[in-house]
């Protein structure tokens, strides 16, 4: 072996590597979208219409990079330092939690942009297999014995955490009183839903593959544009949407975070761009990815796609995410007792 | 080269290897270092050549303190018990290994070293096996190409740790007789470590004894068999009855003529005296 | 070679201790085949089977849709991401691995066992604990954090941190390779290079190194093969920016919860033949070393 050969490869592999490494940076404004897992499609189709609407407003040319993941990690990544100038999540607890840790995010976030800062919604419904087998019509019929359920696991997904709100929801109105009573009779309804459960994946799309792909399940409950998407793309003609009597609110909200767009000086590009998301024409490719846009006149275009559904909210019904976070979903809390029980 | 160690002191942890050695080992004699395992001789031999260091004391060469001076610069030649040739590389490599490493200036042109690692091979008789590899080799043979080895840098000294005690009796014989006429031959300073008695009295020209990290006797191999200083050294060197023996005396007889010799020096001593011839 | 030979003696000079057909020696065929065939089906179900599936998924909607998905700006510097980790990581390892196999097997000294222990802490950690130690210390709450973030130096979520996940969890192999090489071998070799008059770094090119090539390719290639395949500890320091920081294995995870099997199914190709050209490189090297060894010992 010539003996100076290794040490001439290694200067040349490390030369190409400080050169390979180079080609990633611009010199033209950037900006980081930090959003959660299902939502690349729609923010891949929003980039090159609102890096044009900039560019013709201000002439700056601008480079939207996107980051996808489950929801409550990727909050965890921008807490931890990933330099996102703006989140958009599907549940404000995870943008709550960056005002909480290090003040990323400014406490009035919601007061921002229109809405509550969220420019679209959806709602949890339900996907059976072609010709609905199992006559599965509303959430009292998940509760019925001998029947399986698959969602995703409430604790560590905003999709299986809505899930259970939405069955809760359901259970508190068909009681109609409030108060101890009510709250007894949701405890049973969902106790009984959640023993129909066989397995808790632990994001949105596990749960989706457990329910398509390994065939496991009469029923999938999961958000509306996942259950359209899975019918185009998974399997066309194999399943059917239902859509229950009532469901609820899910809110998808944005925000800018402040530091990091101080830091950065791209305040003006991120406000824009999620400015952008409440436009007509932002609302427009939010319908189109079976989002229900917050906009009348878009709804109302599309309102083939959205059929009409009574909804509840969080905040409306269930007294806010933070006693929802609380006595639901904190360690030992209601849910983990339904759990235990199980 | 002469060499010369004073009050060498040496310890691994609790043991003392070393316990104030002083030696002397005149130039051009080729000196044995006889005695039990673990009597100090091996460390002794790493201490000269400098692959140990004293944890007291002094190495001169020729006179001068080398205890600052690096292994590669003390130009001893080193055999290794287990012979250490490079197992990557062939025997015309591996006898061309000190050559081909030394700084540009003083290395030798290429039909040069072509030339000496030949002339190597020749001198230990094993110029045929130049293209093989070191695990093709007998264990005498990889002896003698360690030896050749360590001869190509013209080394000033010739260490060797226990060079035969790898090998087969028979293959001992010769091969030692063999160190004994080369070193008639070279004349280089050389020191051998052996355990073996038989060994060190029929090779060596002069026979250090040691145990214990300390030196017993030292002295020509009739001296230590005649005299012994100690009853160590008396034990062991105790030969019974086929102990080496010295040619005194002969007269030999030639066309009439009786010619009367006397030997005066002390070795080396003959290995075998046939008494039939 | 000697079971070959031993197949060739004349029939009759085994007497009539016929070996083939002694019971006592002879396993019964039933249970041969038995055997034969549970591993190759073992084999088949676990190994081929999956890289099978790998690509006969990824070309399901033709070569068009396989090549578009692998020309896709964000698969293509999913590629460049991984081989460039690999190629800073691997490089490195091989330094590390060697000056710490180095230190371990030629010399005694305080603290040896400990590090010993340490090389094989990234084998025993969870590959997720392997990249949460990166954001611990790199993170805006981490150690240096925010020392980081005021010199400007992006380390987690970003080209570094990738890198330095890889290299913790790629430590091991080139120095657990070399280490019992390099123990078995001894000092000799060197001391001998010494007292010819070798320098210390000649000794180490021309006799240390040579001895264990063999072993330090196999290593290498160990290493490689881990660098761009690692998944968890990644995953941890990546931020997933698509065209940034997604790496070849994050880059299929995402496809695949898109629904979009079949660019999913081809970017994972991409790394199986990595893998497979690994292998290749592995399989050669120990066919050449096999070669080296008959030849040295004919």
């Amino acid at each position: 072996m010539p003996p100076r050969h290794p040490i001439r490869i290694l200067a040349a592999t490390l030369v190409l590597a400080v050169g390979l490494s180079s080609l990633g940076h611009a010199t033209e404004s950037t900006l980081l979208n930090v959003s959660y897992d299902v939502s690349r499609e729609l923010y891949k189709d929003i980039h090159p219409t609102f890096v044009a609407h900039w560019k013709a407003k201000t002439g700056e040319s601008l480079t939207i990079n996107q980051s996808h993941g489950g929801s409550s990690k990727q909050a965890m990544s921008v807490a931890a330092g990933l330099e996102a100038d703006v989140i958009t999540m599907n549940q404000s607890p995870d943008i709550d939690i960056l005002v909480e840790r290090g003040g990323l995010v400014a406490a009035d976030w919601r007061k921002r942009l229109p809405h509550d800062a969220s420019p679209y919604t959806t709602t949890s419904v339900f996907l059976v297999r072609k010709g609905n087998p199992k006559q599965i019509r509303d959430w009292s019929d998940l509760a019925r014995p001998g029947l399986a359920v698959i969602v995703p696991n409430p604790k560590t997904s905003g999709n299986g955490r809505f899930t259970y709100l939405a069955a809760w929801g359901y259970a508190l109105q068909r009681v109609g009183a409030g108060g101890t009573a009510a709250d007894a009779a949701a405890r049973e309804f969902v106790s009984k839903l959640l023993a129909n459960v066989p397995v808790l994946d632990g994001g949105g799309r596990g749960a989706t593959t457990t329910f398509t792909q390994r065939g496991v399940g009469d029923v999938l409950v999961t958000f509306e544009n996942e259950a359209v998407l899975i019918g185009k793309e998974v399997g066309e003609g194999k399943f059917d949407i239902v859509y229950p009597s009532v469901s609820i609110d899910a809110p998808a909200p944005v925000a800018v975070v402040d530091k990091v767009v101080e830091k950065r000086g791209t305040r003006k590009q991120a406000q824009a761009y999620l400015e952008f998301l409440f436009t007509p024409e932002g609302q427009e490719i939010i319908a189109r990815h079976y989002f229900r846009p917050r906009d009348p006149a878009v709804l109302k275009k599309y309102a083939a796609r959205f059929p009409a559904i009574r909804t509840f909210s969080v905040d409306g019904l269930l007294g806010g995410w933070k006693a929802v976070q609380q006595a639901h979903f904190a360690d030992g809390g209601i849910y983990d007792q339904i759990i235990v029980r199980k | 080269m002469s060499i010369e160690v004073k009050n060498i002191r040496k310890s691994f942890g609790n043991f003392v290897a070393l316990d104030d050695v002083s030696l002397e080992f005149p130039s051009g004699e080729l000196v044995a270092l006889l005695g039990p395992s673990g009597c100090g001789k091996t460390t002794l031999l790493r201490i000269i050549a400098g692959l140990e260091a004293a944890d007291s004391g002094t190495v001169l060469l020729e006179g001068d303190d080398a205890s600052d001076t690096h292994v590669r610069e003390r130009q001893v030649g080193f055999v290794f018990q287990h012979y250490a040739l490079f197992r990557h590389m062939s025997v015309f490599e591996n006898v061309a290994f000190g050559l081909r490493v030394k700084p540009r200036r003083q290395r030798p042109s290429e039909a040069e070293i072509q030339r000496k690692v030949h002339e190597l091979l020749t001198l230990v008789q094993l110029d045929f096996l130049a293209d093989r590899y070191p695990a093709q080799l007998s264990g005498g043979q990889r002896q003698r190409i360690a030896l050749a080895r360590a001869l190509a840098v013209e080394p000033r000294v010739l260490l060797l740790d226990e060079p035969f005690g790898a090998l087969d009796a028979k293959v001992r014989k010769e091969l030692r007789q063999w160190l004994r006429r080369l070193h008639d031959e070279l004349h280089i300073t050389s020191i051998f470590v052996t355990h073996d008695q038989e060994e060190a009295l029929e090779v060596a020209d002069r026979v250090v004894l040691m145990n214990h990290g300390r030196i017993e006797q030292t002295g020509t191999p009739r001296e230590v068999v005649e005299q012994p200083g100690t009853a160590f050294v008396a034990d062991f060197v105790n030969l019974d009855d086929h102990g080496p023996a010295w040619l005194v005396e002969a007269k030999i007889r030639h066309r009439g003529y009786v010619l009367h010799a006397v030997n005066d020096a002390d070795s080396p001593a003959l290995s075998r005296i046939d008494l039939a011839a | 070679m000697a079971a070959a030979a031993a197949l060739h003696v004349p029939a009759g000079t085994l007497g009539h201790f016929d070996y083939q057909a002694s019971p006592a020696t002879r396993e019964a065929n039933w249970l041969r085949w038995t055997l034969l065939t549970l591993s190759l089906a073992f084999f088949a179900f676990f190994l081929l089977l999956p890289l099978v599936a790998v690509f006969v998924e990824a070309l399901r909607k033709g070569w068009g849709t396989y090549l578009t998905a692998l020309t896709d700006p964000d698969a293509l510097s999913a590629i460049r991401l991984t081989l460039l980790a690999a190629a800073i990581s691997v490089p490195l390892n091989l330094v590390f691995g060697i000056a710490a196999a180095w230190a371990i097997a030629k010399f005694e000294f305080r603290g040896k066992q400990f590090l010993i222990t340490l090389i094989d802490l990234p084998f025993s950690v969870s590959p997720v604990i392997a990249g949460l130690v990166w954001v611990l210390i790199f993170g805006a709450q981490g150690w240096v954090g925010p020392w980081a973030a005021e010199h400007d130096l992006k380390v987690i979520f970003a080209v570094p941190g990738i890198v330095l996940a890889t290299i913790f969890v790629t430590f091991p192999f080139v120095a657990r390779e070399l280490i019992p090489l390099m123990e078995a071998q001894g000092r000799e070799e060197e001391e001998a290079a010494i007292v010819l008059g070798a320098t210390g770094w000649q000794a180490f090119w021309r006799v240390t190194l040579p001895n264990v090539k063999w072993g330090l390719l196999y290593g290498v290639i160990l290493c490689n093969a881990r660098a761009m395949g690692e998944f968890g500890a990644v995953s941890v320091v990546s931020g997933h920016i698509r065209g940034l920081t997604n790496t070849l294995p994050l880059h299929v995870e995402i496809l695949y919860n898109e629904y979009n099997f079949a660019a999913a199914f081809a970017v994972a190709s991409i790394l199986a033949l990595l893998a497979l050209v690994t292998l290749a490189i592995k399989t050669f090297i120990e066919y050449q070393h096999a070669r080296a060894m008959a030849a040295s010992t004919e």
